[in-house]
């Protein structure tokens, strides 16, 4: 069961590494499994999933499946796609290319479509709200794949899914996808405040040396340049505000400068635009990533059937994957989920 | 142009101060409008209950901040609400209005209240009761929207349907059998769209003859929550009653919260400008920096201010309701439009004038360093026509000038005292003190008061002090000292 790894959580999301990972069955599925608890769901989504609506036709794909009970945000131009028996509870100043999200009771069961907002503050108040109305746990779906990974940032938990749409080469997917958690999943920054982590206004490189002073390398001079520098050599770590990027890093990779033992952070995992072959790089030459806010990957879902009707064998992608993450994974497509 | 001058003259500051509690009076600033003579009735009503709720801001403070409080979550609905008379509106739609008439029900009791109380006249809050009963026919006052069961024979008939299927669907573990559930439950929503629809429209139908009056309650709401907001400004800035006159004016200790404001911030405070001007010419003379613009904005700012229905920030306050009020300085738009500045001075004077002489009622009239831009003796020459002109007109004047010799021919002339009494060499020290900041200095020993002049008729000579004062490259000092 799924529901053993995400019970007690206030909140979680759930993303995808590539449209068709079964984002959706796995939704449903944890709607399903959490029926018949004693608790009320809250539903919305990070943005809207291109996938949910085809805007020509106005015809709604497959939705999500809610219970009587379930508090549901949206877009208002989405309720039309929902025939769950409803009750509107409230209306929000958030606004989406569908309408302002509205917040309504599931007074029924039935299929909703979500077009939830797209800012984290946003959805950060909506969590909030959710909770007012009697909400036991929020349940964000994170829509398309950028967007979706600042969902994990406003959820307690993550559930990550791949599949075999990813890619055709078994290695690939799993490879990946084991980096993706990885990413998320990277250990609590050491070196700065949640103060000075989360400021808004600070510069986009921060150095902090090992007498705990922090040095900001002068304009013009990049992050690179400023670990070289000989007067630098003190350096206990680096902040990134904003995107860790590859253009970044790569200098400090071909540079001469030592950087055992340097921990780079940045504000969460969705910060991290960098490749597999950057981050083994960085873990040769003995330097660290951290995060200020990390995620906890509650289980990793993966689903053997692409949307081209390639399979995969579930039972060996089952246990690649499982020798890959150290987290629970599960079959999509598989009843029990494959968690037995 | 017109939007530079409330700008310059920090109406749209003043404007800005303003905090309504609802979209209503939000919409209501956003549209604010300036009241022509014809309208004083009106006008004077609204000034009146802004007065009378400035009066009870203390003793009704707990059915102030109530009735704000409920205003507050208030929406602007009018749209849907005007969307109503022909179509149906959808679920959100009912969801809003029918939260609005929640409110009315809590904001109407308050408000009648408030208006037995102060005696505010001509605004009136409905509780828009007969509408709510529509929109909750169980009575269950929640604050959500939901077509009960029981709201047709048919919608009973099809939840039960509904339900019935979901009940099985919940059950169903064979693919197949939720597949033909899923199909049948499919259907029977739709035919539950369908009737859900037909009640709305029904809801709509009878909501369209209380339409009006839900209209009417957002406008009190926006009246009342404006002239709330208009109240509250005035209790802080310290604004008073109007008393309308044919052609006079009559302010005392008129005060202008921009410029106020900023000079608070730079540790200093605002010298009230008080000034009584009738048909004709009034002139104001002075020191350079000693607030002469300063006095002509604000008198500017209260004329037009009243024009608008708020309060003039001042101890006591008598003028006309001005036709039109105009105010010719130099600003920094004249150089964006190609002209110098003096030519557009003399475009805006033009323009000022032939639109003063069309105007039926009474205008304001205030010229801000005329024809400053020119050589003296032409400029001063132009100042004292411009003066003689304007004393044959029936509208009041008002201007600051440099030159001398206007002063005879004015009606009224007044003075900045300016550093008229200052001891010039313990100013000096101070500024020694100061390392130099001579600006702040002198600023702080100006005296802004405006004075009636008597019997002067040359400008005071502050200009040599304060190039003194300030610095100024002590062979020229020397220069200038020869030359007198």
């Amino acid at each position: 069961m799924l529901k053993e790894h995400i019970l007690g959580f206030r909140s979680l999301s759930i993303i995808g590494m590539c449209k068709n990972a079964g984002k959706t069955t796995v939704l449903n599925r944890i709607i399903r499994e959490l029926r018949d608890e004693p608790m009320t769901l809250a539903l919305t989504s990070i943005g809207r999933d291109g996938e949910a609506v085809d805007v020509v036709t106005g015809t709604a794909k497959p939705g999500i499946y809610v219970y009587e009970g379930s508090l549901v945000a949206t877009a208002r131009d989405m309720l039309r796609f929902c025939d769950a028996t409803r009750e509107i509870v409230g209306t929000t100043p958030y606004s989406t290319p569908l309408g302002d999200v509205v917040i309504f009771r599931a007074r029924g069961d039935g299929g909703v479509q979500l077009a939830g907002p797209s800012m984290t503050a946003q959805l950060i108040e909506l969590t909030n709200a959710f909770e007012t109305l009697g909400a036991d746990m929020t349940v964000i779906d994170g829509a398309l794949s950028r967007k979706s990974l600042c969902a994990p940032a406003v959820s307690e938990a993550t559930v990550l899914c791949t599949g075999a749409s990813y890619s055709r080469s078994i290695d690939t997917l799993v490879g990946d996808t084991a980096f993706a958690a990885k990413l998320l999943t990277l250990p609590r920054q050491t070196l700065w405040s949640g103060a000075e982590a989360g400021d808004p206004q600070a510069p986009k490189v921060r150095l902090r040396r090992k007498d705990g002073t922090v040095l900001i390398p002068p304009e013009g001079k990049s992050l690179a340049q400023a670990l070289r520098a000989p007067e630098n050599r003190d350096v206990a770590g680096v902040f990134i505000s904003g995107a860790l990027t590859e253009a970044t890093l790569r200098p400090v990779l071909q540079g001469g400068a030592d950087i055992a033992g340097v921990e780079f952070a940045a504000l969460d995992g969705s910060r991290l635009l960098i490749g597999r072959d950057a981050y083994d790089k960085l873990a040769l030459r003995g330097a660290k990533l951290a995060v200020a806010r990390p995620v906890r990957v509650a289980a990793v879902a993966v689903n053997p059937v692409s949307a081209c009707g390639f399979d995969m064998d579930p039972a060996e992608l089952l246990a690649r994957m499982r020798e890959a993450v150290d987290v629970p994974v599960l079959d999509v497509m598989n009843e029990d989920g494959g968690l037995l | 142009m017109r939007h530079e001058f409330e700008r310059n003259i920090g109406f749209r500051y003043a404007i800005d101060l303003l905090e309504p509690a609802s979209p209503y009076g939000r919409a209501k600033i956003a549209g604010l409008r300036f009241f022509s003579p014809d309208e004083r009735p009106e006008l004077e009503r609204q000034l009146q209950n802004v007065v009378r709720t400035l009066h009870h801001l203390a003793p009704l403070a707990p059915e102030y901040e109530k009735i704000s409080l409920y205003m507050m979550p208030l929406k602007d609905i009018r749209r849907s609400v005007e969307m109503c008379r022909e179509a149906a509106l959808s679920e959100t739609e009912l969801f809003e209005l029918k939260r609005f008439c929640l409110q009315s029900v809590l904001i109407s009791p308050v408000f009648a209240r408030i208006r037995d109380a102060s005696g505010i006249e001509g605004i009136d809050i409905r509780a828009q009761e007969e509408a709510l009963g529509l929109l909750d026919p169980e009575n269950a006052r929640a604050a959500t929207f939901f077509l009960p069961d029981a709201s047709s024979k048919a919608l009973l008939a099809i939840r039960k349907e509904k339900r019935a299927l979901e009940e099985k669907l919940r059950r169903a573990a064979d693919r197949d059998e939720r597949a033909r559930l899923m199909a049948e439950r499919a259907a029977v929503a739709a035919r539950e769209d369908v009737e859900e629809s037909r009640l709305r429209a029904e809801i709509c139908e009878g909501l369209r003859p209380h339409i009006d009056g839900i209209l009417r309650c957002m406008d009190g709401i926006a009246n009342f929550d404006f002239t709330l907001a208009r109240a509250k400004l005035a209790a802080a800035y310290g604004g008073c009653a109007v008393e309308f006159s044919r052609n006079e004016v009559e302010f005392v200790d008129m005060r202008n919260p921009r410029v106020a404001d900023a000079l608070k911030e730079r540790g200093g405070s605002f010298t009230p400008v008080s000034i009584s001007a009738g048909p004709g010419a009034a002139l104001i003379t002075g020191a350079n920096m000693g607030g002469k613009s300063v006095a002509l904005k604000t008198l500017a700012l209260n004329a037009l201010l009243v024009k608008a229905g708020l309060l003039p920030f001042a101890k006591s306050a008598r003028l006309p309701l001005f036709e039109e009020i105009f105010l010719v300085a130099e600003d920094g738009e004249d150089v964006g439009r190609g002209l110098s500045s003096f030519g557009a001075e003399i475009v805006r004077f033009n323009e000022m004038l032939s639109r003063a002489l069309r105007a039926k009622g009474v205008c304001l009239l205030l010229l801000d360093e005329f024809a400053r831009g020119t050589n003296p003796e032409e400029g001063a020459l132009i100042a004292r026509a411009v003066t003689r002109r304007l004393n044959g007109l029936p509208h009041v004047g008002v201007l600051t000038t440099h030159y001398d010799g206007v002063a005879r021919y004015a009606k009224l002339h007044y003075e900045v005292a300016g550093l008229r009494d200052m001891d010039v060499a313990a100013v000096a020290r101070e500024i020694a003190a100061n390392r130099g900041d001579g600006v702040r200095v002198i600023a702080r020993h100006m005296n802004y008061g405006l004075y009636r002049a008597q019997g002067r008729e040359s400008c005071p000579r502050d200009a040599r002090n304060v190039c003194m004062l300030l610095g100024m490259d002590a062979e020229i000092l020397k220069d200038i000292a020869a030359q007198e």
